[in-house]
């Protein structure tokens, strides 16, 4: 009986019902149904920005270094002529420095990827919104924000991986990805087509975005869009364009340009900031502290920071011609308690704090990516091309006078030697330091990038060959000209392996 | 029970061991094989009872002092039965015939669900006894096993306490799906197990082992067997293991204060490249303005610092015995590895109980069960990164020997580039985990006919693990001021039920038995975690975090269900054939697709069985084997073939979904298909040979194929490409001398693999962290470097030198040059980071009551990319960093002329960048293990109520010989965050240790 008893057990435990072998995901969503959940757009788009901001997976690893915007800024600043390289590093940064591209550069291809990330987002949420019929000016917002998205995505991807439309507009522009059905397998567009694409969107995220629908300037809006255009034809050379978009924003009222007094607090405060159009938000648990935040690149409090990269000596040389000027402020001396300078492997410690000081934090600030400073010196810029010279030093003016130079004005004259056009762009260096400004607006101005100076860009450099009273003299590439292959970066050797019709720059 | 009374009697009957017998008369006879009465030459006799004894000479003839009375010999030879024979008072002549032992034949092996003859085996298995595992002292079976089985590689990556090795079979057979082998531990998938309670081994190499395994055995399967009562008597065993380790640093020996010293004058050298008026000389005033003579005052040796010989202990106690009813089996371990690196260390204690109950002689009732717990304390990376490159000019102590602390605003002079610390850094933060797991196995065996076996085995399996990492406020860095913390856990409810109907009869000379039955195996994973930061100063808790809270969690259940099935079929002993068949189904897939199948036939034939070798005295085993088989893998994470989108992120305290993975919805089981050819031989009774030769193909990889990055997504999971591996695996073990008092026996393997990529989508480059380059390709290497070929230094310049390799449109090289321009160098594979070839070769040598052993275990034909050179070998680019004593012969370019090995500092541009300069040939041969010790007579081990004690001294990984520069070869092939396979970065370095073993039984 017993042995029966066991044997029903027994056999029964040989079938097996209710095996469901499911395991869903936790912690994600499918595509499909971002398109018909109710939050399913707006986490979608809020996902594009966080982007930006997060420090993704590539190559298999979650590297701190790997940031969209850390990349953003360290690209293009780190070549130019206002910032100087302390440290030589295994960080892909210094490459940036030197100019010693490679097609395997992990901060070039982090960015492209993540560039590319983003647009496809974008495409999900433009696809899923196309089939809404009626959709609310909610909803227009977020596809509007996507166009947009899409658009300044593509647009920087083309300022770094091809050259200036003033150069070459026939030139390879980047791959233009639209629709997320697209062949992987796909070709750049010209530099031409890559600009038609990005004003078509820029102009299409203008007119779905409202003001009414509007989420702040930590997305993206409709002044957002318009500022694109404005730099967008600035960079095209479409200057009347560059003029028109900038009035749009700056006649949109939504804007004050900041003060002396409030330009310090400016890069801390820049979410609530009347002059900020556009900025990416970082909160408090977006603090990477030393270990990935942009900040830590520039400034360090003794611990917040590697504290590697400093303001360049002819940029700090530019500043001290007018000692009042407030944007000095964003520049910190690290001198001891004796007022002694101090040094890093011979280069004098100019910290740079415009990505400091949020909350207090000295690792944490929400990067500005458009603000009003801007639309001014792009109007400017447009009119002295136009030869529009009283209106261009006007411009400059307004924003010298909101700098602390009110004694220091051009009052409609050029100085000698000088053209307006030359006035602009020294005026827009200064403003715009550390903005992911100075390399575009030099090459795209056919101007040759002098770095002239000790640091570390200079390949080979000893600590014990430094000599501050003197200018480097006799190593090569100290002076880029605008017609070198390196003023841009290689195309990823991850797109070229998979993607047979993507072609390499020189 | 050791009292210093009986420490000295025994000290006393050590020395006093001699043979003091009385004056008798001599025995002599002939030894002969009863089969056929041919003489057996080597066999022993022995008076039995002491250690008295000869050997039968060539013709099987003896002669033996034996004493007045009668007397009892025993004569024995391996391979056959041993025989007592009493010799009456008067006699002195006697012939003794011994009978063939067919034991290892007949010796029964554990396979999968279920045990086999070891000569009906017609697989590839290998067979560990405890006895050759117990060498090494680990809690880790991965490092006992190293060097003991052919095919077997066994890499020991980490010395951190309590780190698990990395075991791979025959190869890596699969790019991104995992790779170890399949744990069974009594039978049941999976379970824990702690080494000291392991009776046997058993690893499963090819498809006809291990395709019943399924889709969970593409990495080979290794069962573990725990111990069971052997006899009536209950038996007691007690082993205390103790000693200490040390770090092995290999040959990454950095610079003391002045060789630094002498080292950095280089960086002062007049020289400008490309200008003219350079003098070469070094500008001693500067040099010595710039580094005066005082900073040698310091002298810090940095890893002496922060590694000190660390303890270790291994206690073990294990009580078993039989009953009518009732077989058990308790074992108790405790396990406490101190930790090199300052502040870490690991303890483990395991309790195991193993009881069968018969209600009848065939109906049983098993019920296992297994409890460990262990806590340590784990390390930060940085801490280890600093030890190695601080300068030894900054001193990590004040006077009253108090950590100093140094952050970038300390305005002291800290030579060190980072201003850091490691030992104030190390005293301000905490690193701990715990862990707890407890399985219990349940079995019924439940005859139904005389031939119809109904079989249950169910394991529940409960585990928690935690982890945490602490800094205080007042620790330099990223944490200096507010303090963090960061709590994980992980909770796991496991259970898995096998119900089998095993049948077994016998038909004439044919045998058929198999099996067939069904197994769910589910399991759910919760983790939880939280962190933050603002800890007021001293509390570690996550109640007081005031800042930065963030939370994380998921939970995470996949299944499997399975069908199995197996028949082995045997005819006259001599012909055999198994075949198996199994299907799973896996949550890992999408409805449609969650079904696979896994069939294998393999077939063996026993010839030494056969008429003609059957009285054959130099064979005595002959077995040929066959094999074929298909096992897979569905180990990649839940929901691969689903398009996702990530909710862990945020945007501005608002939900963020980021694009997390593109859509594949055919996504299935990758294959792997496996041809196995063998053979076993034996001959003369002492010398076992095992060859086996195979030919596996990975078929429909579980692929992340590469997109272009300009989709949005680096890779999509694909089912494409194959994976080859050929190989040829040789082992033998031989009883080199045996007679009384000496026997010398040698255990020898070595495994060839051949590893090739087939029908790869597109060719991929994987570039990972130190940017170093892997190419994956069709008709390449797995884990194959690739990158520029380091062509020394310019001797004109002293640049560094990369070669540059032209090709004609076919791709045919037309011509070589090299260049001082990195971006124009030319990538190149430069080989893989999977050995060619390893092996282990193990010796013991007895001596009436001592024994040495001697093991070693040997790598050959793998690259190892050491990336910690780029900095400890900079040429000054980073001038404040410690650097390595190079090898005799290296020299660092002076001047125009100079024939050097490393590039000038003043000419040194992108000398560190990624090349063969760094890429280093990772041949090793290991010395595992010697070990000598002493078993006490039996006589003296009664007189203290015990039957037997066995001392011995041993020393673990006590010489690699490499010419690998570097920490020790030894580098992970496991990719992951931040790691490439072959990749070597600072690590816990390895360890050496010595321990004294006693083992008592009673």
């Amino acid at each position: 009986m017993k042995n029966k008893i066991l044997l029903i057990a027994a056999f029964s435990m040989l079938i097996y019902s209710g095996c469901k072998l499911e395991d869903n995901p936790t912690n994600a969503v499918t595509t499909a149904s971002l398109a018909t959940t109710a939050d399913g757009l707006t986490n979608a788009v809020n996902g594009a920005y966080a982007l930006f901001k997060d420090h993704e997976v590539f190559e298999g690893t979650t590297d701190a270094n790997n940031m969209y915007l850390r990349q953003y800024f360290q690209m293009s600043d780190f070549a130019s002529d206002d910032v100087v390289c302390s440290q030589v590093t295994t960080d892909p940064l210094w490459l940036s420095f030197t100019l010693a591209h490679v097609p395997t550069q992990e901060n070039a291809s982090y960015f492209w990827y993540i560039s590319y990330k983003i647009i496809s987002d974008a495409n999900t949420v433009i696809e899923a919104g196309s089939k809404i019929s009626n959709p609310t000016p909610a909803q227009q917002q977020l596809i509007g924000e996507c166009y947009f998205l899409r658009a300044f995505c593509t647009f920087n991807l083309a300022r770094f991986f091809a050259e200036p439309y003033t150069i070459n507009p026939n030139a390879p522009g980047v791959i233009l990805r639209t629709s997320t059905t697209d062949p992987a397998v796909k070709a750049r567009a010209s530099v031409k087509d890559t600009y038609t694409q990005v004003i078509a969107d820029a102009v299409k995220a203008s007119q779905l975005m409202t003001d009414g629908a509007s989420r702040g300037v930590t997305f993206a809006t409709k002044e957002a869009a318009e500022a694109l255009l404005s730099r967008v034809s600035l960079y095209e050379g479409d200057y009347q364009s560059a003029i028109t978009y900038s009035n749009a924003v700056i006649n949109s009222g939504r804007f004050t340009e900041a003060t002396a007094a409030d330009y310090k607090t400016l890069f801390a405060n820049a979410q609530a900031d009347k002059e900020t159009i556009f900025c990416i938000a970082f909160d408090a648990l977006d603090d990477y502290g030393k270990e990935g935040s942009i900040a830590s690149q520039y400034y360090t409090n003794g611990n917040s920071g590697w504290g590697e990269e400093f303001a360049s000596q002819p940029l700090r040389d530019l500043y001290a011609q007018n000692p009042s000027d407030v944007r000095t402020s964003y520049i910190d001396d690290d001198v001891d308690s004796t007022g002694t300078q101090q040094y890093k492997n011979g280069i004098p410690i100019y910290y740079i704090t415009k990505f400091s000081f949020q909350g207090g934090s000295p690792s944490l600030s929400s990067p500005i990516m458009f603000r009003l400073s801007e639309m001014y010196l792009n109007r400017a810029e447009a009119e002295a091309n136009l030869n529009q010279t009283t209106a261009a030093l006007t411009d400059v003016d307004f924003i010298r006078s909101n700098r602390g130079l009110s004694g220091a004005l051009y009052n409609g004259t050029v100085p000698a030697g000088q053209t307006a056009l030359d006035v602009v762009l020294q005026e827009r260096r200064l403003e715009l330091a550390f903005e992911a400004d100075r390399t575009f607006t030099v090459y795209r101005n056919k101007q040759n990038m002098d770095r002239t100076y000790w640091g570390y860009h200079i390949l080979g450099l000893q600590a014990a060959d430094i000599n501050l009273s003197v200018a480097p003299a006799n190593y090569p590439n100290l002076i880029v000209p605008y017609t070198s292959t390196k003023i841009i970066y290689y195309i990823p050797e991850a797109e070229i392996l998979s993607n047979s019709a993507a072609t390499q720059n020189p | 029970m050791f009292n210093l009374k009986k420490l000295l009697l025994f000290l006393f009957l050590i020395i006093s061991c001699c043979n003091l017998y009385a004056q008798g008369r001599v025995l002599k006879g002939k030894i002969t094989i009863a089969k056929d009465g041919t003489p057996l030459p080597g066999a022993l006799i022995v008076i039995k009872g002491t250690t008295n004894g000869t050997a039968a000479g060539p013709d099987g003839l003896f002669s033996l002092s034996i004493p007045n009375g009668p007397v009892t010999i025993e004569v024995r030879s391996i391979g056959f039965f041993s025989k007592d024979v009493i010799i009456n008072v008067d006699q002195n002549k006697i012939n003794v015939a011994l009978d063939e032992d067919n034991k290892q034949l007949s010796e029964v092996v554990v396979t999968g669900y279920s045990t086999q003859k070891k000569g009906n085996l017609t697989s590839a298995i290998t067979v560990v006894s405890a006895e050759k595992l117990k060498d090494v002292t680990s809690d880790d079976i991965g490092e006992m096993l190293q060097g003991k089985v052919a095919g077997l590689q066994v890499v020991n990556s980490s010395g951190a306490p309590g780190s698990q090795s990395e075991i791979r079979l025959r190869g890596v057979s699969s790019v991104n799906a995992a790779q170890a082998p399949l744990i069974v531990v009594d039978g049941i998938i999976g379970g824990d197990y702690d080494p000291n309670d392991v009776e046997s081994v058993t690893v499963l190499k090819d498809a006809g082992a291990t395709a019943i395994y399924g889709s969970q055995a593409n990495g080979g399967v290794i069962i573990i067997t725990t111990k069971k009562a052997k006899g009536d008597k209950t038996q007691y065993e007690f082993k205390a293991v103790t000693g200490f380790r040390t770090p092995d640093f290999g040959s990454m020996t950095m610079m003391n204060s002045s060789e630094l010293y002498q080292n950095q004058k280089q960086l002062f050298r007049d020289y400008i490249p490309g200008t003219t008026g350079n003098s070469y000389v070094i500008d001693l005033v500067q040099f010595q303005s710039e580094r005066p003579a005082s900073i040698l005052n310091n002298n810090t040796n940095w890893l002496t610092t922060l590694f000190k010989p660390a303890p270790v202990e291994n206690y073990y106690f294990s009580a078993m015995g039989k009953t009518t009813k009732n077989d058990y089996y308790f074992g108790a371990t405790f396990y406490d590895e101190g930790g090199t690196f300052m502040n870490t260390d690991y303890k483990r204690i395991n309790l195991r109980s193993n009881n069968t109950y018969h209600f009848t002689d065939k109906i049983t009732l098993t019920n296992n069960i297994n409890i460990s717990g262990s806590e340590g304390k784990s390390y930060d990376y940085n801490d280890i990164y600093y030890a190695y490159l601080n300068l030894p000019w900054d001193n990590p102590y004040d006077a009253n020997h108090n950590p100093i602390y140094v952050d970038g605003n300390s305005k002291f002079q800290w030579w060190s580039r980072d201003k850091t610390n490691p030992v104030n850094t190390i005293d301000n933060s905490d690193h701990p985990f715990k862990t707890f797991d407890i399985n219990y196995d349940l079995a019924l065996n439940l005859p139904i006919t005389s031939w119809l076996t109904f079989n249950t085995t169910n394991r529940g399996s409960a585990s928690y693990g935690y982890s945490s990492t602490f800094y205080s406020p007042e620790v330099q860095g990223t944490y200096h001021g507010s303090g963090y913390l960061n709590d994980q856990s992980t909770y796991n409810y496991g259970g898995i039920s096998t119900n089998l109907m095993k049948f077994d009869f016998k038909l004439g000379k044919s045998a058929i038995n198999g099996l067939a039955g069904v197994e769910f195996e589910g399991s759910q994973t919760n983790t939880v975690g939280a962190s933050g930061q603002g800890l007021p100063l001293g509390l570690e808790s996550l109640d007081v975090v005031s800042t930065k809270q963030a939370i994380n969690g998921a939970p995470d259940s996949p299944s499997i269900l399975s069908y199995l099935s197996q028949v082995n079929y045997s005819y006259d002993e001599r012909y055999f054939l198994s075949g198996s068949y199994r299907v799973d189904g896996s949550s890992a897939f999408a409805p449609g697709n969650k079904y696979g199948s896994f069939p294998s036939v393999s077939a063996g034939w026993l010839a030494s069985n056969e008429d003609f070798l059957k009285d054959n005295h130099t064979i005595d085993n002959l077995k040929l084997r066959l094999s074929y088989g298909i096992t897979g893998t569905q180990d990649i994470g839940a929901a691969r073939y689903l398009g996702l989108y990530s909710l862990t992120s945020q945007y501005n305290s608002a939900t963020s979904a980021t694009p997390l993975q593109l859509e594949s919805p055919n996504l299935t089981w990758e294959s792997k298909h496996q041809l196995d050819a063998g053979f076993d031989i034996g001959l003369f009774h002492r010398i076992n040979i095992t060859v086996d030769a195979y030919h596996n193909v990975t078929k429909n990889l579980l692929l992340q194929v590469a997109q272009p990055l300009s989709v949005g997504f680096e890779s999509k999971w694909e089912n494409s490409g194959e994976v080859l591996n050929n190989g040829l695996e040789f082992a033998i073990s031989s009883q080199n001398i045996k007679n009384k008092d000496f026997q010398w026996t040698t255990d020898f393997n070595i495994s060839f693999n051949n590893n090739k990529l087939q029908d790869f989508p597109s060719t991929v480059v994987s570039t990972g962290e130190d940017a170093v380059s892997q190419i994956y390709r069709t008709g390449g290497n797995l884990y194959e470097f690739y990158m520029p070929t380091w062509a020394g230094v310019n001797a004109q310049t002293g640049a560094p030198q990369w070669l540059v390799v032209n090709k004609d449109a076919n791709g045919k090289v037309t011509s070589t040059s090299v260049t001082s321009n990195y971006a124009s160098a030319t990538l190149q594979e430069q080989g893989s980071a999977l050995p060619k070839f390893q092996g282990g070769f193990n010796n013991e040598f007895k001596y009436k009551k001592f024994f040495l052993r001697i093991n070693t275990y040997f790598e050959y034909g793998n690259k190892v990319y050491n990336a910690n050179l780029a900095q400890v070998e900079n040429d000054g680019s980073e001038p404040l960093l410690n650097q390595i004593v190079l090898p005799k012969g290296s020299s660092v370019w002076t001047h125009p002329g100079d024939i050097a090995t490393e590039p000038s500092p003043e000419n040194n541009a992108n000398s560190t960048s990624v090349s063969t300069r760094y890429l280093k040939n990772g041949s090793y041969l290991s010395l595992r293990n010697i070990a000598f010790g002493y078993s006490l007579p039996k006589t003296f081990a009664q007189k203290l109520k015990l039957s037997d004690i066995n001392l011995s001294l041993s020393a673990d990984n006590v010489y690699t010989f490499t010419r690998y520069l570097g920490q020790d070869p030894a580098t992970t092939i496991t990719p992951g965050n931040f790691v490439t396979p072959g990749v070597a970065d600072f690590k816990y370095p390895d360890n050496r240790q010595f321990l004294l073993n006693i083992n008592v039984k009673f």
